[in-house]
């Protein structure tokens, strides 16, 4: 087993995979988005009583989220758990349904799709997942999970897909003789591969990747991550990332939007949004990862919030994170900070300049 | 004398061998870390170390040939220490068998008792009294279905002998001294009215209910948010501070190991490839596995883009130690050398096990 898995991950390190450097364009003024979500609301309803049900009232778990991310660009959607985030991701891909808002994906008008037109959209736009192997059929082959989405679609012949198969599997880094093999059979980063072949599939335009490395081995972790800037050049995908690890997101993505309990707080270019956080929250997140050198975690400075996540249920009122806020002021309980442009494409919801 | 010093731990589940000779020693007051990836041996190298593992043959292998065969590998591994440890005695219950156990062999001496010759009785007497644990999960380390308050006096009834009132009085003086506002009415609340952070301080309550002086935490903030973890990791650094209990920090995340440990030792594969105080080992890593974690990790601190070299392959392509370097199939630097044979741990502050370190260096 170990000659055959050996030839079958040997991909080569020493050439790391270098950014394509683009010029750094205005964010979303030069090229058009090819997403956009306006105001983008998901609430679910809080149910009391047995016989008789009745709502009581709601869980805002996305209140209100409006975003762009460009043609080919990687947005990062980072947060803790609880913030919303994925719920968020399952909303632009109509997996949830949206309470309010509307979301945009090129031409097409995303939350007025219904029934079969839905269906046949949903080629545009694939997710891959946190946990690839609860997201794979464990009793379906490579062949069968891959050709799939195609069958569904009603994408080619038998053989074509089986070309085509093979032709992604080559992409993400696996050889054509694991077409036979079940998922059970692969290891974690071989079965996230697999989870990004079946997303890439249908060539779709936009993939939403849910926590795509959080379940993987470090060293694993940075061949994922590797694989995603390859395959985004070569099929000229753009990403939506949704990650709670701030040092991920910052090294996939180009734009960052930081949420917190169902709101962007602060969104920026990644560059500047790690270099000069505006949002206190975003400074405590920053502050609080640990950074991999002994002499710099001697004298990081951390800023330790207290408490945990407020209930998104029944959100604190004025700004919501003002309950852990070590900056809070009275205003920020009075009166919802507005979400403004702080800098040049640096947006930012607090009452403060920081 | 090092607080705990583990001696050539071996522990094999029938065939398979998790750990496969580790020695690594913990002082009072210090913080050392076992890291590692998954599969790696760190988590089976602590349970085997509370005595947590369900027992397998090793009783039997005690008796029998297995001390004189381990001793003669520990001398051809060329670790000093394992020369002169000898076979131990025969433990008083130590026929008992079960199928499908754990064979653990090698020594883990705390405090001059090797706790892995003790009879599960006297084990169990010091375990949560001398030595306790954190683990990773903590929804389900706690039992569901019991008060929190109850799980933590539970502790003190046994070990401190405290009971009604005041043991309910420590229990919330155990609480607040974790940060758990509001103690008295916590102590009611069952595991799931409880925040994951919330839960982990309550593991971290119930651990250090008796002053343990070691304290073993695996992956104690692997499942919790960035800004719980750093609430925990001061909390854990603090007990290490004023309490003097010593740490042994068990974890994956080189951020983590950089901000809490004294010492760290690097698993791979079941053997410790490198160990070495915190800032050498960041300073000048010298195993290629080592090298190849610290390239693998995206940073904060580094600019923008700075391109990934990950360790190619993935902990499935191995070979067995006794044949050459566990890590050789993953490895850049390999060489004909690497697998000619078991490499030695060699050096002693920093000790790494790679053939190819003094030509590449």
């Amino acid at each position: 087993m170990s000659t055959e898995d050996h030839a079958l991950q040997d991909e080569s390190p020493q050439v790391p995979v270098q950014r394509t450097a683009e010029p750094e364009l205005p964010a979303a003024s030069a090229d058009p988005a090819l997403l956009e979500v306006e105001d983008l609301k998901v609430h679910f309803p809080i149910r009391r009583g047995v016989v008789v049900e009745r709502t009581v009232g709601h869980v805002r778990a996305v209140d209100g989220v409006s975003l762009q991310v460009a043609q080919g660009g990687t947005y990062g959607l980072v947060g803790e758990s609880g913030c919303g985030k994925t719920t968020f991701g399952r909303a632009v891909l109509r997996l949830e349904e949206p309470t309010g808002g509307r979301v945009r994906l090129g031409d097409d008008e995303v939350t007025s799709l219904k029934g079969e037109r839905l269906r046949k959209f949903r080629s545009r736009m694939q997710m891959v997942f946190q946990d690839p192997l609860g997201s794979l059929n464990p009793r379906h082959n490579v062949d069968m999970l891959l050709s799939e989405p195609l069958k569904v679609h009603g994408v080619g012949s038998k053989e074509e897909r089986r070309k085509l198969a093979v032709e992604t599997l080559d992409a993400v880094g696996l050889p054509k003789t694991v077409l036979e093999r079940f998922p059970h059979e692969f290891s974690g980063g071989q079965r996230q591969r697999l989870g990004i072949a079946r997303a890439l599939m249908l060539r779709p335009d936009l993939i939403v990747c849910d926590e795509p490395v959080s379940a993987l081995d470090v060293s694993i972790q940075a061949q994922v991550m590797n694989l995603l800037d390859e395959l985004q050049g070569e099929f000229g995908l753009t990403y939506l990332v949704i990650a709670h690890d701030l040092a991920v997101v910052r090294h996939l993505s180009d734009r960052v939007g930081v949420m917190y309990l169902g709101k962007l707080v602060e969104e920026a270019d990644s560059e500047s949004i790690y270099e000069h956080p505006r949002h206190p929250y975003t400074k405590a997140l920053l502050s609080a990862v640990p950074q991999p050198d002994p002499e710099k975690e001697a004298t990081r400075e951390r800023i330790i919030l207290k408490g945990d996540l407020p209930s998104p249920a029944n959100p604190p009122s004025g700004c919501r994170f003002r309950t852990r806020c070590p900056w809070a002021q009275d205003i920020c309980a009075e009166q919802e900070p507005e979400w403004r442009e702080a800098a040049s494409g640096h947006k930012v919801a607090c009452h403060f300049d920081l | 004398m090092a607080l705990l010093e583990v001696e050539d731990l071996r522990v094999a589940f029938g065939a398979s061998t998790a750990v496969d000779g580790v020695s690594f020693a913990v002082e009072q007051g210090k913080i050392v870390g076992l890291v590692g990836e998954s599969g790696c041996g760190k988590s089976v190298t602590s349970l085997a170390v509370m005595g947590l593992l369900p027992r397998g043959r090793a009783a039997k292998g005690r008796k029998g040939d297995q001390p004189v065969q381990a001793a003669a590998e520990e001398v051809a591994g060329g670790s000093v220490k394992a020369a002169v440890a000898a076979p131990q005695a025969v433990p008083a219950g130590g026929g008992r068998r079960r199928g499908g156990g754990a064979d653990v062999s090698g020594r883990a001496v705390f405090d001059g008792t090797d706790l892995l010759s003790l009879p599960p009785a006297a084990m169990r007497r010091r375990r949560g009294k001398d030595l306790a644990m954190v683990f990773q999960d903590p929804l389900s380390s706690l039992n569901p279905v019991v008060p929190i308050g109850r799980q933590i006096t539970e502790v003190l009834e046994r070990h401190r002998g405290l009971k009604g009132d005041k043991a309910n009085k420590e229990a919330a003086s155990l609480l607040d001294r974790v940060g758990i506002p509001d103690p008295v009415r916590r102590l009611k609340e069952y595991p799931h009215q409880l925040s994951g952070g919330m839960r982990q301080r309550v593991l971290i309550a119930i651990a250090v209910a008796c002053a343990p002086r070691l304290l073993i935490a695996d992956e104690p903030t692997t499942a919790l948010d960035v800004t719980i973890q750093a609430q925990i990791l001061e909390l854990l650094k603090d007990l290490v501070d004023h309490e003097g209990t010593a740490l042994l920090m068990i974890t994956h995340d080189l951020g983590v190991v950089a901000g809490m440990c004294d010492e760290v030792n690097v698993l791979y594969s079941g053997r410790v490839v490198e160990s070495a105080p915190v800032r050498e080992l960041f300073a000048r890593p010298t195993h290629p596995y080592t090298v190849g974690l610290l390239g693998s990790i995206p940073r904060l601190d580094l600019p923008l883009h700075e391109p990934l070299t990950p360790i190619r392959g993935s902990i499935a392509d191995v070979i067995r130690w006794k044949d050459g370097c566990a890590f050789a199939p993953r490895c850049d630097r390999v060489a004909d050398a690497c697998v000619a044979g078991e490499p030695a741990l060699v050096g002693s502050a920093h000790a790494h096990r790679c053939v190819m370190a003094e030509e590449v260096a």
